[in-house]
């Protein structure tokens, strides 16, 4: 079985985010794997240790810390490693991501493609499934478990709306995978020495056999206007002290401030 | 004018409230409204889809439709979508919406956004406004397309109280099931416990809570006031709830009358799931735990001394 994991770079979602004139100020952000992407890229090298998986991760995005974020994918296990790197692709949306995702599959030969459920700095949750779409391929999302029946099905189960989904998949196929379904590995000193030795396949849109116009850069679906600050909610009232007489000022509170019980 | 399409949200045969509110907001926006239902058994519920505020009702109902499959599910809607010309097709918050709405601005060749709070449309122009990272921000996003596909994000839009429609029914075929991606078997949740998506309280509960024990202490006073009874990622991964119990953004988005976070330190991600709620307790040890940041109400004390307070107290006041 030949799996194609894909990772995003994001921004640290622990740092705080300031915007200022409708953008977000880049200066003092961190980048890291998006979180689903690490269970994606565990799910992936499960499967290479318990089914002799061939493993390969794609990234989309340059720059240092994009790289870092692939080396982080080897130090966990994945073995082999693309990087789609042009310039035209900053702030691409899920559509575009998606054709070029597609384009990336086309140049291998996959049986699985298994991505995170969405990515921490646009909250879409939309690239995989779009992906599948493309590609004419079944898809999954939101998966809790991937059991192995044979090399063309897997059992994966999902959750839903009403409960939690077996599915049986006929591969090739895409999942989309949520953060329970695994607890993603701390890569290990070796393995991050390892990965620094590790070549990556480096491509812009030409060498992939497309262009930006092709994948519908040019003629993005949406787009973002501004960025805004959050409606945050403010801290309340807090009480401290005993637990009998804030906790019964509370319940006052409740019924006849916020009149919400 | 424009044209809306609304997924009805249908669980275990019940329409869920987030279609009136869908419904209300495509009326207040002056458009025309029409409601596309799927599933099996659906007959009975073409009165509430009427009074939920539709004009048309795209109904699929077939024994095949029973449980969801997210390449059938987005073929009914499409189909409706190009039956009744919809500008906009929005899904309320759910993960049969999440799975299917990408599908269905592929097939539509629309553009598509999840968890949008509000939708501005000014002539033929669609603007949304949605979060992004975690909350953290807000985006405006323009829609190139003329056409939109939309996850709504719970508790976004009010029902307005008057709302009604007018019943026409158009019945859509089956769609052909998927052969590729077959659902064997549906683990359910529980039954009669109360749905945390349309619950008016929610009380989740958090590390403090310790074990099972404490968990139950919780759940008593869940079920006293009749809340649902969520939980944070760090009770779920203890295995003392259930993954379909879990508040935040990988798990359940809610937004009750009343939130009780208790024993709940307050994780980004939680804090992206519970926020729109419109008033929030929070009970917590630790002075510096970050919910109290959100919370209307904090109690700083421990859960096993202030639950069985608050139980008392509540049922005081109920008497």
């Amino acid at each position: 079985m030949k799996i194609l994991t894909t990772i995003k770079k994001v921004v640290d979602v622990e740092l705080t985010i300031r915007v200022e004139n409708g953008a977000i100020v880049e200066d003092g952000l961190q980048y890291v794997m998006n979180a689903w992407d690490e269970n994606a890229v565990e799910a992936a090298v499960q499967l290479k240790e318990n089914n002799q998986a061939e493993t390969t991760l794609v990234s989309i995005g340059g720059g240092e810390d994009n790289t870092k974020i692939i080396r982080r994918g080897f130090a966990m296990g994945i073995e082999n490693g693309i990087q789609i790197d042009d310039p035209a692709l900053a702030g691409a949306d899920s559509f575009v991501y998606a054709n070029v995702l597609q384009k990336v599959y086309e140049k291998g030969s996959y049986d699985l493609v298994i991505t995170g459920k969405q990515a921490q700095d646009t909250d879409n949750g939309q690239t995989g499934i779009i992906l599948a779409e493309r590609l004419g391929l079944p898809c999954v999302s939101n998966v809790v478990a991937i059991e192995v029946i044979d090399d063309q099905h897997l059992k994966v189960s999902r959750l839903g709306d009403a409960g939690t989904e077996i599915v049986e998949l006929t591969l090739p196929a895409v999942i989309t995978v949520t953060d329970s379904i695994n607890e993603p590995r701390l890569p290990q000193m070796r393995g991050l020495m390892m990965a620094k030795k590790k070549k990556i396949e480096v491509m812009d849109l030409a060498a992939l056999g497309t262009s930006y116009d092709d994948v519908g850069g040019t003629t993005p679906k949406s787009q973002i206007a501004e960025f805004m600050k959050s409606e945050t909610r403010t801290a309340g009232q807090k009480f401290e002290g005993d637990p009998a007489e804030i906790t019964t000022r509370v319940v006052a509170l409740l019924a006849n401030e916020a009149k919400v019980l | 004018m424009a044209n809306v399409l609304v997924v009805a949200d249908i669980k275990q045969g019940v329409l869920k409230g987030s279609t009136a509110e869908l419904l209300s907001k495509a009326k207040a926006l002056g458009a025309e409204t029409a409601v596309v239902a799927i599933g099996s058994g659906l007959e009975s519920l073409i009165a509430d889809l009427v009074s939920a505020g539709s004009d048309t009702q795209y109904i699929a109902d077939d024994s095949k439709l029973e449980l969801f499959s997210a390449g059938p599910y987005a073929s009914c809607i499409v189909d409706a979508a190009n039956q009744f010309g919809a500008d906009l097709v929005w899904f309320g918050f759910s993960e049969s919406g999440k799975a299917a709405a990408p599908r269905v601005a592929a097939q539509l060749d629309a553009a598509c956004a999840t968890e949008i709070t509000d939708v501005m449309l000014d002539g033929d122009q669609i603007e949304i406004v949605r979060p992004a990272i975690a909350n953290k921000v807000m985006q405006r996003v323009k829609i190139n397309t003329g056409q939109l596909v939309a996850v709504v994000r719970a508790g976004a839009f009010e029902a307005a109280e008057a709302i009604t429609g007018t019943e026409n029914v158009v019945r859509l075929s089956a769609p052909a099931p998927d052969l590729k991606a077959v659902i064997r078997e549906l683990l359910s949740d529980a039954s009669g416990e109360i749905d945390l998506a349309d619950a008016d309280v929610v009380i989740s509960v958090g590390r403090g809570a310790k074990d099972q024990a404490g968990v139950d202490l919780v759940k008593e006073l869940a079920g006293d006031l009749k809340a649902g009874f969520g939980s944070s990622r760090a009770m779920v991964d203890g295995g003392f709830m259930a993954h379909n119990k879990q508040v935040g953004q990988t798990g359940k988005i809610v937004a009750p009358t009343l939130y009780m976070a208790i024993g709940i330190s307050g994780a980004i991600q939680h804090l992206a799931g519970m926020s729109g709620s419109q008033v929030i307790l929070a009970v917590n040890k630790d002075p510096e735990a970050p919910i109290f940041n959100v919370a209307d109400y904090g109690i700083v004390g421990d859960l096993f001394e202030v639950v069985p307070i608050l139980r008392e107290e509540i049922k005081k006041l109920r008497n």
